[in-house]
């Protein structure tokens, strides 16, 4: 009953290794670069937060699958010639460091401003109180949104295949159209995708219960 | 200089175009929005019941949305129903996938909000000689909606944003549109950039009713 | 003896005014505090203690008005141009000379106790680790909680919480203390391990502004205490003379309100 998916088990296999790259490629790098816009968000200066309010706002409302397009098109037009995987590589990065700076941000002005005003009266200045009271209780506010963030991370990396990237996802609808197992194909790529995510889901919603009770 | 006032006139040239896809998909969303509320509400008590089988099966349901791509559940919508003899259009096979990944969503949303009236609250209902259903009805529910708003509206926002999904079955919304636009012209970036500030536009206005309802609200709490 | 006219006070407070937006909260406030002196602010809510505090060791920005610590200006400079504001570097540097320890503790949650008291010592004044544990262990010890050194605040009551903090501020060495309401957050039957570490301090010959509702205890410790109300000082004077013969009617409401049988003792 499951002939063809077992037929085609390798060659989806290897769509998934490609997932996996651009996986780890969106969520390791889009959240660094996340978190170093968030930080900037935060400054004293008012155009750093001008910028990153518009960057986050304009990448925040605009479908994912666009800015895939926005950076395919993007390089050629600037007269570079990128790899596929690349340009929208670069893109969903782009995508996933506007949530992460938006979660940092948000996690960094949950830290009570009393903490900070204690690290002040004891005469710390700006950087010491960042490293030392700010981002380590914003850390933990912000590892659940975080995790959920890299699990919509993750399932996001299948809509490079409508911009013509081959991952899993456009392995499986050449499958799909050459077979017509709709079924089984998409069941089992189901499948793959749920193996994946799972675990991380299971993280976030550990996390969630965890680190919500505040110390 | 030309080249801008070229690009600039190619793109009000494109501007219908670009406006009945925008159409569809607000279309789509129109469709999909009250589907995935709807069976966001359908799911809710079967998450909430005691019964553990019931409530499991519920729970997978959920699971299985949350951790599988839109677009694969889209893509078995429209591969899969014509092998069971069924053709619906490619519209309602992508407004089906939407609602069905986002009902699951909701549940949850839902859910949270309803749990997050306190359990005081409750007491305090039933104290007075209320019957649950009506406890529920009259002070559970109405708080409950208030909380719920917030994350009610987000969450379909980014449902709207998911309707660029749909292009990859064919459906003529914004993105399919931009994507035709460039396959059968010269053009490149900027068409993109034309639709990403149709989609700008609406997650805008969007964003800013969702906030003008919550502010109203909270008014009146 | 020396003459008063040559020792500098250690804080002085000139028409201190400040405006939150267009709500006046402090009208002009003046006082000085000598070296060594205990100073405690009573008064009702909303009557400024708090902000002119935060005003001292400059966490509250001020319109008008000039703060002197040990003679030198805080906060702003004064010149032929008008006012400027100092650096946050200077500012800083003031903290370290001034402790302020708050009504809601604000210990670092995600640091032990000891390591509390080393913050500053390891952050502002660039102790290398060792030592600093070795300093807070005698903070701690001086507050009477060196064996909870290594527990983290959620595990110690409001009181010892409140103990940790002034040890972690006392261990910047600073010449002068502030208390703001630091026993109005705590159960009643932890306020006096918090008293009895200020009235040690006290003796000990720090110069201190205590904020407080305690009467009984402002009575004890105080050398002067400054009665506020609607951002002025009504009434200042000694103890004795200040709670037992008031002048100023709103002192006498506040008297009665807060310890009915305070009156006629």
């Amino acid at each position: 009953m499951f002939r063809v998916l077992a037929a085609s088990l390798p060659y989806l296999l290897q769509g998934a290794v490609m997932t996996l790259w651009l996986s780890a490629a969106a969520v390791g790098i889009g959240t660094l670069l996340g978190i170093a816009v968030g930080v900037i968000g935060t400054t004293v200066s008012r155009i750093a937060r001008t910028i990153v309010t518009g960057y986050i706002f304009v990448l925040r409302g605009i479908p994912v699958v666009v800015v895939m397009f926005l950076g395919y098109y993007a390089f050629p037009a600037l007269g570079l010639r990128v790899n596929a995987y690349v340009a929208v590589g670069l893109a969903q990065i782009v995508y996933v460091s506007a949530f992460v700076a938006e979660i940092t941000r948000s996690a960094i002005g949950s830290v009570p401003a009393n903490q900070i005003a204690a690290a002040r009266s004891l005469g710390m200045r700006r950087p010491a109180i960042l490293m030392q009271v700010i981002l380590p209780q914003a850390t933990r506010i912000a590892i659940p949104p975080l995790l959920n963030n890299a699990l919509t991370a993750i399932k996001q990396t299948s809509y490079a295949s409508v911009v013509g990237v081959w991952e899993l996802t456009y392995a499986a609808r050449e499958v799909v159209e050459r077979t017509l197992a709709a079924f089984q194909i998409f069941l089992g790529v189901m499948v793959i995708y749920f193996l994946i995510c799972y675990p991380l889901s299971l993280a976030a919603k550990w996390s969630e219960a965890r680190l919500s009770f505040s110390q | 200089m030309d080249h801008v006032a070229q690009t600039a006139f190619f793109l009000a040239a494109q501007f219908p175009k670009l406006l009945s896809g925008f159409l569809i998909t607000l279309g789509l969303s129109a469709a999909a929005i009250p589907l995935a509320l709807g069976l966001g509400l359908l799911l809710l008590a079967p998450r909430m019941v005691k019964n553990r089988l019931i409530a499991g099966l519920t729970v997978a349901y959920i699971d299985l949305m949350r951790n599988t791509p839109l677009l694969i559940q889209i893509y078995l919508i429209y591969f899969g129903l014509p092998v069971l003899g069924l053709y619906p259009s490619e519209f309602i096979c992508g407004a089906a996938g939407i609602a069905l990944q986002h009902g699951a969503f909701l549940v949850e949303t839902y859910r949270a909000g309803i749990e997050s009236v306190s359990q005081r609250q409750w007491e305090a209902a039933r104290a007075i000689g209320m019957g649950r259903m009506k406890a529920f009805r009259v002070v559970i529910l109405p708080q409950a909606m208030i909380r719920i708003l917030g994350p009610l509206g987000n969450q379909l926002i980014i449902l709207v944003k998911d309707t660029s999904l749909v292009s990859a079955i064919g459906v003529a919304e914004l993105t399919m549109t931009g994507k035709i636009i460039i396959e059968r012209s010269a053009a490149s970036v900027e068409v993109f950039v034309a639709v990403a500030l149709f989609y700008l536009v609406l997650t805008s206005v969007l964003g800013a009713a969702l906030r003008i309802i919550e502010s109203r609200l909270a008014e009146r709490a | 003896m020396m003459p008063h006219a040559l020792s500098t006070p250690m804080i002085e407070v000139r028409d201190l005014r400040k405006s939150y937006g267009p709500l006046e909260v402090l009208k002009g406030v003046s006082f000085s505090v000598e070296r060594g002196e205990v100073v405690v602010a009573l008064g009702p809510s909303g009557s400024g203690k708090s902000t002119m505090l935060r005003c001292i060791n400059h966490l509250e920005e001020y319109q008008h008005g000039e703060i002197r610590i040990e003679g030198t200006s805080a906060g702003y400079t004064t010149g032929a141009s008008g006012r400027k504001p100092h650096s946050e570097a200077v500012n800083a540097r003031l903290r370290e000379q001034v402790g302020l320890v708050f009504q809601s503790f604000n210990l670092f949650p995600h640091r032990t106790a000891v390591e509390n008291v080393m913050m500053g010592l390891i952050h502002v004044r660039g102790m290398p680790r060792r030592v600093a544990r070795q300093m807070a262990l005698a903070r701690l010890d001086k507050v009477g909680l060196v064996e909870k050194a290594d527990e983290y605040p959620a595990k110690l009551s409001g009181g010892q919480q409140q103990r940790v903090a002034i040890a972690r501020a006392l261990a910047m060495q600073p010449k002068v203390m502030l208390f703001d309401e630091v026993t109005s957050a705590l159960d009643p039957e932890l306020v006096g391990e918090v008293l009895r570490v200020i009235r040690q301090l006290a003796g000990e010959g720090m110069t201190m502004i205590i904020v407080t509702h305690e009467i009984h205890f402002a009575r004890d410790v105080a050398d002067r205490i400054l009665f506020m109300d609607g951002g002025v000082i009504v009434e200042q004077g000694a103890p004795q003379q200040i709670l037992s013969t008031p002048v100023a009617n709103r002192l006498r409401l506040f008297l009665r309100r807060y310890q009915g049988d305070y009156m006629g003792s």
